[in-house]
Parts: C-alpha cells; structure tokens; sequence
C-alpha cells in the first residue's frame, strides 16, 4: 500500500514538475490563437488569424529563411571544426593544447552579452558587422564549443584498437579516419551538427549586436518587432519556432537516436 | 640463419618518460612456418614486442628483420601483418564478410575476387553462412574465428595474436586452441602467440619464448623448456616443482643440507653449487636412488592424480601421484619418495 502511494506521490510530483516546466509554452501556444491585437491571458476568442499574419509578414519570411541558411551552413561547418578540434585535441599532444582547451570551455563560462560585445568589437574593425560573414564566425565560435564536446564523446567512446586493427589490416590513416572513425562518430556528428543549428537559428543576444537590417536573423527580427508590437503574431511565431526545435530533434531522435549520440 | 622469416635482435623498447624498458636486448629468430609462444607474467613486455613487430609502436633500439630485410621504417598499414586482438577489435558498423574484406579491399583488390576469397577465409574457420551478420549477433567465438578470419585473408607475413582466448569461457577456450592450431597448420603462416598461461603456450606452440621483467629467460621448445629449465624463473613459471641447492661432491652426486645426497645426471665439476629441480610427477613412491622420507604433510585429491606435500628433512617435496594404487597416503603417513637420477633437473649452477 504504501510502495504505491509512493508511486503515485512521485508521479505526481513530476507530473507537476512538467507542467511547471512547459506552462509558459502553454500559454504562449493558448494566446497564439487568441483574436485580439494585444498579449493576454486567457484569450476570448480563438482563430488562426495570428499565423495568417506571419506567414503574411515578408520580414519574417525573409528572416526566417536567412536563419535556416546561417543556421545549416553553421551547423555544417561546426562540426567540420569540431571534428578537427577534437581529434588534435583527444588523439595528440602539443604545447598550448590546454590553452585552447580552455578557449573552447570559455563561451560556456561567458555570459553571451559580454560575447557579444567583444564579438562586436573584433568584428568593426573588420568591416564585417551586419554581414552574412561576421553573424557566421560568431555562430561558429558560439557553437563550436558544443560540436567538440558531442564529438570528443563519441571519439573516447571508439575502442582505439578497432583503428589499430585497421592499421595493421591495411589502412592508411586517412583511410582509418575515413572508414573507421568517421562512421563511429557519427552519433557525436549528427548530435552536433543538430546542436548547432539549434544554437544558431535561435540564437538573439549576440546576433543583436553585430547585425541590423541586411542580415537579420529570425529572432533578430522577432526583438525589434516587439519594441514596438505585443500581439499575438508573435506568440504565432514562436509556437512556429517551437515546432521547428521539436520537429529537428524528433526526426533526428527517429533517424539515428540523438539521445545515444548524447 | 639465413632461412629464418622473422629475425630481431637486441630490441629495445622504453617507452617515454619510463625509467626502465619494457623490453630488454630481446634477441630470436622464427623460421617460416613456425608458431611460437611468447610467455610470461603481466607486464613482462608481450605485447609491447607484438606491437613494435606490427609497427604500431616505434622501437627505441635494436631491429626487426623480415626475410633478412629492416622492417622498422615501414608504416604499419604498408607491413603487410594480421594481427588478432585479445577483444578481437572487430569494425563494428560492418558485417562479418566486410570485416573479412577489409584488409583486402586496402589492398585494392577488386570485389569479384575479395568476395570469393572472403567466402574461402569464412570456410576456413567455420563461419560458412555468417557473412552477412552484423558483428553484434556473434558469439565470442564466432568472433574470435572472425577477427583470424580477417588476418588470414590478406596472406600475413605473420600472425601476431594477442591473448586470444582470455576473453573465452573453458571450454570453448580449449576448442579454440585446437582450432588455432589447427588453421596455423594448414595455412602454415608464420605466428607469434602471446600469452600468459603456461598450457596454452606448451600445447600450442612450436617453439616457447619465456620472458620476465622484458627480457626473455630461454627460448626452445615444449619439451626443452619444460624439462632443461634453464633458470629458476623459468622453472618455476612453467610448471610446479621442488627445488633442491646443493654441492657436487662427486660427479653426478650433490650434497643437499637437510635432505642427503641427491643423484643426478649432468657435468657440474666437483666442488661447485649446483641447483636441481624435481617436477611433481617424477617422483614415485617407495624406495629407489634417490629415496626420502617424510611425513605428509598435505594432500589434495585431484582425481587422475594426488598431490601431496612431504616433509623430508629441511625441505618439502611436492609429489603428484597416480590414484589408482590400492591405498594412498593420507595427511600425517610416513612416506618415501624416489625420484631416478634422470629426472633430476639441473637448473644451473649456483652461486
Ligand atoms: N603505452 C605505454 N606507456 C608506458 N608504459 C607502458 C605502455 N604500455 C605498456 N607499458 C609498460 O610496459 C610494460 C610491459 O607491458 P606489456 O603490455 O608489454 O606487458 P604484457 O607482457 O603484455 O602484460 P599482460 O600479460 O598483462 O598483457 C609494463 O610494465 C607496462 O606498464
Ligand atoms: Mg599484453
């Protein structure tokens, strides 16, 4: 009796927990059907008229597709760095192997607006604020941390004497890399290019910084609309953002099982 | 020596930042077609002469001959070796016939001929029909036939194992052993085997390599390293028995204090130390020679044989007996072992 009352308070807990956790998400997905022009809860009226006006709104479009753009070009060339990262770092000794070790850990420790405003002044001088380059290298270096991370997971985890085997069997090291490590990490890849691209397309603080008109971001655009709107459009559009995460993770999760590569 | 396949010579091994080698001058020679056994304790440097033999690791002296040629500045994949793992370090995103294939497919031969050469290889051990499986759905076994499989493809110039049964339960242990044998035969390719059980090793091998501390001790066959131990490290690794340290008074005659005079077989000069070694079986109960008596001190039934331990004077012999003897001593009897002059073992001389 009590093993189940147990079970029953534990359940309940979390059921709890869950609701906690997802109740903004709620009531975003709640107000994004909501008729009037304003944010607020709960909504009289419901319709789709809200999702209408985004997909109506060109500046969301074109921003939504420029994200998806940065956002798979970062994700690919994320785990291209990471996978060099981590084999120099897993695989090799050299001087000043802990210093970049350390580099990689900094964005993790950095508050992203301290990020971005040293992104912002590097950039400048460069001429590259407001571009489609200067948004890139500053995705790539706020991304890159997390692609080495799930890669250098999945390089410990090949058994070292599965590429010696293949050594003595034959295979040059680029051919070990090739047919050998490269399949094994595939997990680590996936999982970070996915990270990646998550990070990137949803990523506002430091895009804030270096971009303004020409190469805006989704969530660039989703700021400066809401300096000057609260309506729902923009619980439209996130709950469309949402769906986008959800739907990545959950094709990932079928295809490969991301929560293995994690 | 000219005929022999493998030569190396004075290798040295000490890996960085360690303060003694590994491996220690170790010098021998395999002629083609040879299987020998490298035996010896955990961390006697086995598997690091494997390694600097397949070239996975650099060697810090000495050199490595194949066919009278240095091998030390070819790159592993260019050695042209097989090598089996003691976890079989199969590719595990393959299937059983493109873990087969592999070596062969580096090798740039085409796939008409690597399919039938594959199918050859799954036939020669037994794993006709597996070739399509993934490596997960086989048995311990199964890949252990598929990781030789693998190695013999590609023709090896050797065969380096690597404690390839430790990861095996008894029984098939013992089936694979008879199997490796088996196969090396056959296919008569130059192997090295390492391993640290001393059965193993006498049952398998040709030829015996037994190391300690990185420097081998004797290398010879079964027979000569079992019965012409030629140190005590050796003796007393392969195999149990008594050891007697004694004075040679008389050519073929030592006086051992606390036992009396031991008979044996040997030319040690008269005067000098001389140590003797008597393997449990050679030992028979009842008068003879070289008779001592003692006092059971310890008796375990195993069987075929019994093992007692005898208290004769200072010393305590450890007999193996047969059971089939009407009675057999029991803890506590007073007995008398003998053991013929010819089964004495000189083990060296003394200091
Ligand atoms: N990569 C390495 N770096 C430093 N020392 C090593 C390395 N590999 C082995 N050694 C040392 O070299 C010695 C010999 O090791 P090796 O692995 O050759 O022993 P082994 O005879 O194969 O033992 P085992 O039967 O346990 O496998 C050991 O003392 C070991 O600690
Ligand atoms: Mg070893």
């Amino acid at each position: 009796m009590d093993a189940k009352l147990a079970r029953f308070a534990f359940a309940l807990l979390i059921t709890l927990l869950y609701l906690f956790l997802l109740a903004p998400i709620i009531v975003v997905l709640v107000i994004s059907f909501d008729t009037r022009q304003y944010l607020a809860f709960p909504p009289e009226s419901l319709s789709f008229g809200s999702y209408a006006k985004v997909f109506a709104n060109v500046k969301f479009i074109s921003a939504f597709w420029r994200s998806l753009g940065i956002g798979l070009f970062v994700g690919l060339v994320s785990i291209f760095a990471g996978l060099l990262l981590s084999l120099a770092l897993s695989r090799h000794d050299f001087r000043g192997k802990g210093a970049i070790n350390f580099l990689i850990l900094a964005p993790f420790l950095v508050p992203h607006i301290v990020l971005a405003v040293g992104v912002m002044l590097v950039l400048g001088p460069l001429g590259l604020l407001d571009s489609y380059s200067g948004i890139f290298l500053a995705h790539l270096g706020i991304t890159t941390p997390y692609t080495v991370r799930t890669i250098t997971m999945s390089l410990m985890a090949v058994d070292r004497r599965i590429e010696e085997a293949a050594r003595v069997h034959g295979a040059s090291p680029a051919m070990v890399l090739w047919r050998i490590t490269l399949p094994l990490v595939r997990p680590g890849l996936i999982a970070g290019a996915v990270i990646a691209f998550l990070i990137s397309f949803d990523e506002a603080t430091i895009s804030l910084f270096i971009v303004s008109v020409k190469s805006s971001t989704l969530p660039t655009e989703i700021y400066h609309y809401l300096e000057y709107s609260t309506d729902p459009q923009i619980a439209a559009l996130s709950v469309i953002l949402i769906l986008i995460s959800v739907g990545v993770v959950v094709v990932v999760e079928r295809l490969i099982g991301l929560r293995k590569a994690l | 020596m000219a005929d022999h396949h493998l030569e190396i010579d004075n290798l040295v091994k000490t890996y960085p930042g360690a303060l003694k080698p590994s491996v220690d001058r170790v010098s021998l020679s395999l002629p083609r077609g040879e299987m020998l056994a490298l035996l010896g304790p955990s961390g006697c440097g086995k598997t690091t002469i494997l390694r600097m033999i397949a070239g996975l690791i650099p060697v810090t002296a000495g050199e490595i001959r194949l066919d009278g040629r240095g091998i030390s500045a070819i790159p592993v994949h260019k050695r042209n070796m097989g090598m089996v793992f003691q976890a079989y370090a199969l590719f595990p995103h393959m299937t059983v016939a493109e873990n087969i294939g592999f070596g062969l497919e580096m090798r740039g031969v085409g796939k008409a001929e690597r399919t039938e050469r594959v199918l050859k290889a799954l036939d020669l051990v037994k794993l006709s029909g597996y070739g399509e499986r993934r490596v997960s759905q086989l048995s311990g076994g199964q890949q252990q036939r598929a990781a030789i499989a693998r190695s013999l493809v590609i023709e090896p110039a050797l065969l380096l194992f690597d404690e390839p049964l430790s990861n095996l339960d008894a029984k098939l242990r013992d089936e694979m052993r008879d199997e490796i044998r088996d196969i090396q035969n056959r296919t008569g390719v130059t192997s090295i085997f390492v391993t640290h059980d001393q059965d193993e090793a006498l049952s398998m091998a040709d030829r015996l390599a037994v190391m300690s501390e990185g420097r081998l001790e004797q290398i010879g066959t079964p027979r000569q390293i079992f019965d012409r131990p030629r140190t005590d490290f050796v003796a007393s690794f392969i195999g149990a028995g008594s050891f007697l340290t004694g004075t040679v008074v008389a050519p073929g005659r030592a006086d051992v204090p606390g036992l009396g005079i031991l008979h044996f077989t040997g030319d040690v000069p008269a005067g000098g130390k001389a140590r003797f070694l008597v393997r449990p079986h050679r030992f028979v109960l009842g008068e003879g020679v070289n008779a001592f008596s003692g006092v059971v001190e310890h008796v375990v039934y195993r069987g075929q044989i019994l093992t007692i331990a005898v208290r004769a004077g200072d010393h305590r012999l450890q007999a193996d007996l047969p059971t089939h003897a009407a009675t057999l001593p029991a803890k506590g009897d007073r007995v008398t072992l003998s053991v013929a002059p010819d089964d004495v073992t000189l083990v060296g001389e003394a200091a």
